[in-house]
């Protein structure tokens, strides 16, 4: 079976709601978000602050292997399935590295 | 898709709403008398479980996500388990800062129904002696060791949290080894403050310049060599030995004040736990207001390079280092972090 991500159950994660709403409005205008800040992370003194795809990855990754997490994704999203997929492992890489997600 | 928040030393990419996790005493009594304690010293005004369930609430619906209880010893709060409630179903999570002196089997499996996620319990040696002579309790390393075992069967993660001091800085791989074969998740190395009976005592502990380096040094390559065991020490001053989990990943300067506040067991708020600047009380006072304007918080997010922070390279990073440490000894925490080696 393929590995599943396991969230750290340690990290503390919060959307900031002013954030999140105002990177939607300029989503709807058309705006790039991907430099806005939408939830952030923390743990052991690190912390993380994500744009809303990082967010919804986030929100979805535990217990799902990479393959379900992306069609999912996918389903929901309006990309391109090859960037998605480049994007959503250079992203569980990096948390991995932070040892905010695992694999089982 | 993610990015490091610069958290002060500039602007921030945004303030955020609320702090995430605040460390809240309890209580100031303890059955210990260790060397180092901030709190011994501290009156024994307590908020009573009513005051407490309402402050928790209130903290939760600002934002917060955490809470850490310490003290003091919690457990010798006989209402505890009803505080840790009170926290969990306000939907905090909740952690504290144990001794482990209190924790038998039936009190860790009544933790967990409480909603303890995780208890940290100090241990500053992995040599039993040298724990009970600097815990002041005879027994103590025994029964320390015991609770961690009671907390992992009843389905609570723990940590080690050790005081880094005279005593243990040269062991950090006995540390490790340790906290491993006792089965904690995490081993939290704390670095000395100069704050209550810490500064009294602070020519027979703390250690030097020099030997910070050394013990640093020596805690990061274990950290990176992946010894099997989380390994967490978030003292900014790390920043000037540019290694990796060091420089680069660790929140800038101290997160006190950043994203995290003290409340004291009167209710009194505080950046943290060693600075002693009441900034307000939980009780009477709006914390949302406070965390968005309190000068002392605002001075905290932007602090001004001095002396030979001035000119130093790593200053993006370390912003000065210790806040509380600077200011306990200087009276400024503007001022290079006293624990600094950089010439
Ligand atoms: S000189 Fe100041 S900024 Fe530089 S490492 Fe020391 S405390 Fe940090």
């Amino acid at each position: 079976m393929a590995a599943r991500i396991m969230r750290n159950p340690d990290v503390l994660w919060r959307e900031e709601d002013d954030a999140r709403d105002e990177a939607q409005a300029a989503l709807e205008q058309g705006d790039d978000v991907s430099e806005v800040g939408t939830s952030l992370l923390f743990a052991n003194g690190q912390m993380v602050v994500l744009n809303l795809l990082g967010t919804e990855i986030w929100k979805r990754c535990d217990k799902k292997s990479v393959a379900e997490l992306t069609a999912e994704l996918l389903a929901e999203f309006d990309v391109e399935e090859a960037i998605l997929r480049e994007d959503v492992s250079g992203f569980l890489a990096e948390l991995a590295e932070k040892g905010f997600i695992a694999y089982e | 898709m993610s990015e490091e928040v610069k958290v002060g030393g500039g602007a921030p990419a945004w303030i955020i709403k609320a702090p995430l996790t605040i460390n809240w005493a309890l209580n100031n009594s303890c059955n210990f008398k260790c060397k180092h304690c901030y709190s011994r010293v501290d009156g024994n005004d307590e908020l009573d479980l009513e005051s407490l369930c309402a402050a928790m609430a209130k903290v939760a619906d600002m934002g917060v996500l955490a809470v850490n209880f310490g003290g003091g010893e919690p457990l010798l709060r006989s209402d505890l388990k009803e505080v840790a409630a009170c926290a969990a179903q306000s939907g905090l999570q909740v952690s504290m800062n144990s001794n482990g002196y209190l924790i038998d089997r039936e009190t860790a499996v009544a933790l967990k129904t409480a909603g303890f996620a995780k208890i940290g319990i100090s241990i500053d040696s992995h040599v039993s002696e040298r724990h009970d002579s600097f815990r002041g309790v005879p027994g103590s390393h025994e029964r320390a060791c015991a609770a961690l075992g009671h907390l992992a069967d009843a389905g609570i993660r723990t940590s080690i949290s050790t005081v880094i001091c005279k005593i243990n800085h040269m062991d950090v791989d006995d540390l490790i080894s340790f906290a491993r074969v006792h089965g904690a998740q995490q081993i939290n190395f704390h670095n000395f403050k100069c704050s209550g009976l810490g500064m009294a005592n602070r020519d027979e502990l703390d250690l030097s310049p020099q030997e910070w380096r050394v013990f640093y040094r020596k805690a990061l390559a274990a950290k990176e060599n992946g010894a099997g065991i989380d390994i967490s020490f978030d003292d900014p001053i790390i920043a000037s030995l540019g290694l990796k989990g060091g420089a680069g990943s660790i929140v800038k300067g101290s997160v006190c004040g950043k994203l995290s506040l003290n409340i004291k067991s009167n209710g009194d708020i505080t950046p943290c736990g060693f600075i002693p600047i009441v900034i307000g009380n939980i009780v009477r006072d709006d914390l949302a207001v406070i965390w968005r304007e309190s000068q002392v918080l605002d001075r905290l997010r932007h602090k001004e390079p001095t002396g030979k922070c001035a000119s130093c390279s790593s200053y993006d990073e370390c912003l000065g280092g210790c806040s509380a440490r600077a200011l306990a000894v200087t009276g400024d925490f503007n001022n290079p972090d006293p624990h600094c080696w950089e010439e």
